[in-house]
């Protein structure tokens, strides 16, 4: 188990900079999960953090070690690839215990090691297979055993789930989780996966265009959002951006909204919407603060009642989305299922702005911040 | 009535079928007409010759033109057979066979996983190695060769062999190493395993279908090749190819097409035993790296 300090890391290629200038650091035992849209840098950060990458700036830490120049074999790190990449030439029990052999472990303690490996992972049946002859969630399972059985100082997983069908990636989701807090390892992982990023993380760190938009905790990315695109990158569905006029109301500011007809809402910090008086913001509002009327939030501070447009719904079980147009902006609402809604028809909705957030319209920044 | 239809159809395709077979087998008796002349030829003596037609059987079997054709018949000034020819190949194409795809393998592991800067530059130049004509690197290479001090010699035909062949066998493994995945590699640097390490253990072993291609091709090429032989080989270094040149050129009286047809089969043998017994696996190994990616 180490800490991880990643310190003004940069990368280029030729003109191009893939990473510009990375600051991240975690302590010992953190779940870190670098989350962001394809080709934001997150796979080029993790190969750096590997040394299977050279960076051409900054330095990177592991515990006290600056090991930005190390190779990657005395760097003490295991990593999980998105193809699992396991020696197709050798056994499960062979492809565990590659790592031991390399460091010339013998050969006793290396069988050992591949027993305790097989028995945490429940993969003891199976050390005698050639990978070929595995299913994805198996082979996921055996790539995981190798990086376990050098019991490194930290664990590098690059989209270890990509590969496998919805149901086996929820599975091993829990699965990665419950193994991280039973051993309590650092852990980096990549993923472009929002929801294996909430559920896993300690802490986030949200990347494009080769830039750290935001490094927070879980909570603090979903409710905090620095700006427009980690709002928009993080929750399913997305958070609602709804544009809004700033009105003077009874000497304080608030934000007039065009529902189905026009409604003021309050804000939770009216001083910081100061600036833009009589202008035009972006509200941000999460689908679950528009709900049917709740009779106990009835009254409220932050919670007013409007008509809304419905357009569409989409019943999911648990809830429904109910679809609605709120100042020309598509907006989602989170209802009871119990609640009558239908399509095309007027209905009364409950919003919630305490959590609400606003954004400057053109530079996406936060501004109650 | 869907019986009746079936059994129609049944009969279509057994039609279309034993059309098939006749297509192919006629396909293959063009391609073997030459062979079974040569091999009926060579068993008859030379009064049958002159006095039948090219496809006549022999009268009797009569081996004395394969026994003459292997140690007596004269190649030039000597007369000793194709035999020590046939070794004499076999010691130029065995070295020269393993040193080009082993040094193909080694410059496609490179050139796939070990990027270097240049390193595509470098491969679009071994690729034009693969279009230079033999009769172009004649002179100079002659010139490298004495310089060498290897004029003359197997050694000297091996490295030619082993220069030429290069450029082919890199590529053969460069295009299969390039669908094995990167992060095999990756995985294997972050198990501790070095360069050359990674290439035994890892690389290596998944290679056969490739190597085996390789390997055929090489042979073929190799024992096949009458340019750099006859060029660059020294009296008594000889490949079968140049001796069977000289065999059917030297003529004391009249010909024996006979001796001359038991000869042309043995220079042939080796590499049709090659495809015989690794055919299949050529088949397979250059559509490996296509179908599975």
């Amino acid at each position: 188990m180490a800490s991880l300090t990643i310190d003004n890391v940069k990368k280029r290629y030729g003109q191009t900079e893939i990473l510009k200038g990375i600051n991240i650091s975690i302590e010992a035992g953190e779940f870190l999960i670098l989350v962001g849209p394809s080709g934001c840098g997150k796979s080029t950060l993790m190969n750096s953090i590997a040394g299977l990458e050279d960076v051409s700036e900054g330095r990177i830490l592991i515990g006290d070690n600056d090991v930005t120049y190390a190779s990657p074999k005395d760097r003490d790190i295991a990593m999980v690839f998105q193809s699992y990449a396991l020696y197709p030439n050798m056994t499960v029990a062979e492809n565990i215990s590659f790592g031991l052999e390399m460091r010339k472990v013998p050969k006793e303690e290396r069988d050992a090691e591949v027993q305790r490996v097989a028995d945490m992972l429940q993969i003891g049946h199976l050390l005698k297979r050639k990978p070929a002859q595995l299913s994805g969630g198996q082979r996921q399972r055996v790539a995981m055993g190798r990086a376990l059985a050098r019991r490194p100082k930290m664990y590098l997983f690059d989209e270890p789930l990509s590969n496998l069908d919805a149901k086996l990636r929820v599975e091993m989701r829990t699965e990665i989780k419950k193994l991280h807090q039973k051993l309590g390892t650092t852990i980096v992982y990549v993923t472009h996966d929002q929801i294996e990023a909430m559920t896993l993380a300690d802490r986030i760190a949200v990347m494009k265009d080769g830039e750290v938009q935001q490094l927070g905790t879980p909570q603090e990315i979903y409710d905090n959002p620095t700006n427009l695109f980690v709002a928009g990158f993080m929750g399913s569905p997305a958070m609602n951006f709804v544009p809004a006029k700033v009105v003077e109301q009874n000497g304080t500011y608030a934000l007039e909204l065009q529902a189905s007809k026009p409604t003021v809402v309050p804000f939770p910090k009216p001083d910081s919407l100061k600036a833009y008086a009589g202008k035009e913001i972006l509200l941000g509002l999460r689908p679950e603060m528009i709900t049917e009327p709740q009779p106990h939030k009835e009254g409220a501070e932050f919670v007013v009642t409007a008509d809304i447009d419905v357009e569409v719904t989409e019943p999911m079980g648990a809830d429904t989305m109910v679809l609605t147009r709120i100042s020309e902006a598509e907006v989602n609402c989170r209802c009871n299922p119990a609640y009558p809604v239908k399509a095309n028809e007027t209905v009364a909705m409950m919003f919630d702005t305490s959590k609400a957030v606003a954004f400057d319209k053109d530079s996406g920044q936060r501004i109650d911040n | 009535m869907s019986n009746v239809a079936k059994r129609q159809t049944s009969t279509l395709d057994k039609a279309l079928r034993i059309a098939l077979y006749i297509a192919l087998l006629a396909m293959a008796a063009v391609y073997l007409a030459p062979f079974l002349v040569m091999l009926l030829t060579s068993l008859k003596d030379v009064e049958e010759i002159r006095s039948g037609t090219l496809l006549s059987l022999p009268g009797s079997l009569n081996f004395d033109a394969w026994s003459k054709a292997w140690s007596g018949a004269c190649t030039g000034s000597q007369c000793e057979g194709m035999a020590p020819y046939f070794f004499n190949s076999f010691q130029i194409v065995i070295p020269a066979v393993a040193i080009s795809t082993l040094l193909g393998a080694l410059n496609g592991y490179v050139i796939s996983h070990w990027k270097f800067k240049g390193s595509d530059v470098f491969f679009a130049a071994l690729l034009v190695g693969c279009f230079i004509p033999f009769q172009v690197i004649l002179l100079p290479m002659a010139r490298t060769l004495g310089w060498l001090g290897i004029a003359n010699t197997t050694t000297g035909l091996v490295m030619v062999h082993v220069i030429y062949g290069v450029a082919f066998t890199t590529l053969f493994f460069r295009n299969f190493y390039q669908s094995i995945p990167a992060e095999l590699v990756k995985a294997a640097r972050l198990d501790g395993a070095g360069f050359f390490t990674i290439f035994y253990r890892i690389i290596l072993p998944v290679s056969t279908p490739i190597i085996v291609v390789t390997v055929i091709w090489q042979f073929t090429q190799i024992w096949n090749d009458f340019l750099f032989g006859v060029a660059f080989s020294g009296f008594d270094t000889q490949p079968v190819t140049v001796a069977l040149n000289n065999l059917v050129n030297t003529s004391f009286g009249g010909k024996e097409y006979n001796v001359d047809m038991a000869a042309a089969i043995i220079a042939a043998l080796p590499t049709l035993v090659v495809y015989i017994l690794a055919g299949k696996y050529f088949v397979r190994g250059l559509t490996a790296g296509a179908v599975k990616g």
